[in-house]
């Protein structure tokens, strides 16, 4: 049995020692998951909590033949944050930019007390799919084959996410969508 | 295999400007390719200043995130049948349904108890399993006495 068997199973049996272990074990990921893609400490709060209330009540239905815990938890995650997204009237964060040419213009933000918003700014200008793709390829370390299983879509969907993303965010920040680099080879 | 050049700049794209992060199988054509394209050491530069970029996010500490997550698994029924039938029946406070759910629960309660104490006591009534052994017991006399004659 695996140590994430062990774990979930203890949790399924309502053990509060194992649900310690496992909220200790992938917090920081989850919190940093959703701050990423949420931008601000209330709502990545609420997003970490429900996540969080998730594994405790609805333990039994992890599967370890198909995920980790911490693909499965990062999916809860994603999810709730594309939900909470989508249902964020306020946020300026649309599938429009999808279809979009990226303006060249890159953010005024040369130096470096601003780089952050500036950063900050151009990952809630991309869509909320590629924002995730990228966190979760930047930040968190996963593999293609994880992060299409976090997202639940194929691999060959998530490389083109991720393309896009990388464009995007280049347009934004270094205001370069189609760079001469990439013309001339 | 020759690596081509919109391959090498999708490779990029996809996996960033780090060697390291690139496909296995296609590593050691598209580093190869890199030390021999200047056009291709020119766009991996760009890259690498977008990931630096990306390297500068830090995420701010949120001190009492961990006691409130660990508090809520107290207050919360875990996943077993019967708990989640207790759920189910009695939500938790600050769903919507709960304003509605719990005090149609509780309006129910008396006529639950009431339903009870009337089927224990029986109040004079005879239950159906006493009418039923009787009627087994007329209908096994009425064949012996058919046998009879």
């Amino acid at each position: 049995m695996t140590d994430d068997q062990e774990l979930m199973t203890a949790i399924q049996s309502g053990d509060a020692q194992a649900y310690e272990a496992a909220v200790k074990k992938h917090l920081k990921s989850i919190s940093h998951y959703a701050f990423r893609m949420l931008g601000n400490s209330k709502d990545t709060e609420d997003i970490t909590q429900e996540t969080f209330l998730r594994l405790w009540t609805h333990a039994d239905t992890w599967r370890g033949e198909k995920s980790s815990v911490s693909t499965w938890l990062h999916r809860i995650a994603h999810n709730l944050c594309i939900d909470y997204l989508r249902k964020d009237k306020s946020s300026v964060t649309s599938e429009y930019l999808d279809e979009m040419e990226m303006d060249d213009r890159p953010m005024d933000a040369p130096d470096n007390t601003d780089k952050l918003t500036a950063l900050k700014q151009a990952l809630e200008l991309l869509p909320e799919r590629q924002r995730s793709a990228l966190v979760l390829n930047h930040y968190h370390g996963f593999s293609n084959r994880e992060i299409a299983e976090i997202m639940d879509i194929s691999v060959d969907a998530l490389e083109s996410i991720l393309a896009r993303a990388r464009r995007g965010l280049k347009a934004l920040l270094l205001g370069k969508s189609s760079s001469s680099a990439e013309k001339s080879l | 295999m020759k690596i081509t050049p919109e391959r090498f700049a999708t490779i990029v794209e996809v996996y960033g400007s780090q060697p390291e992060h690139w496909p296995v199988e296609e590593r050691a054509e598209a580093s190869a390719f890199l030390a021999q394209n200047p056009s291709a050491q020119a766009l991996v530069a760009e890259y690498q200043s977008l990931d630096a970029w990306l390297d500068q996010y830090r995420v701010p500490a949120l001190p009492a995130l961990e006691a409130h997550v660990l508090s809520q698994a107290r207050n919360v029924s875990t996943g077993n049948a019967f708990d989640r039938l207790m759920d189910w029946l009695l939500p938790h406070s600050g769903r919507v349904l709960a304003w509605v759910w719990r005090p149609a629960m509780v309006a129910c309660l008396p006529l639950i108890c009431g339903i009870y104490l009337a089927d224990y006591f029986s109040f004079g009534i005879e239950s159906p399993q006493n009418s039923w052994e009787e009627e087994l017991y007329l209908l096994s006399l009425n064949d012996y006495a058919e046998t009879l004659e």
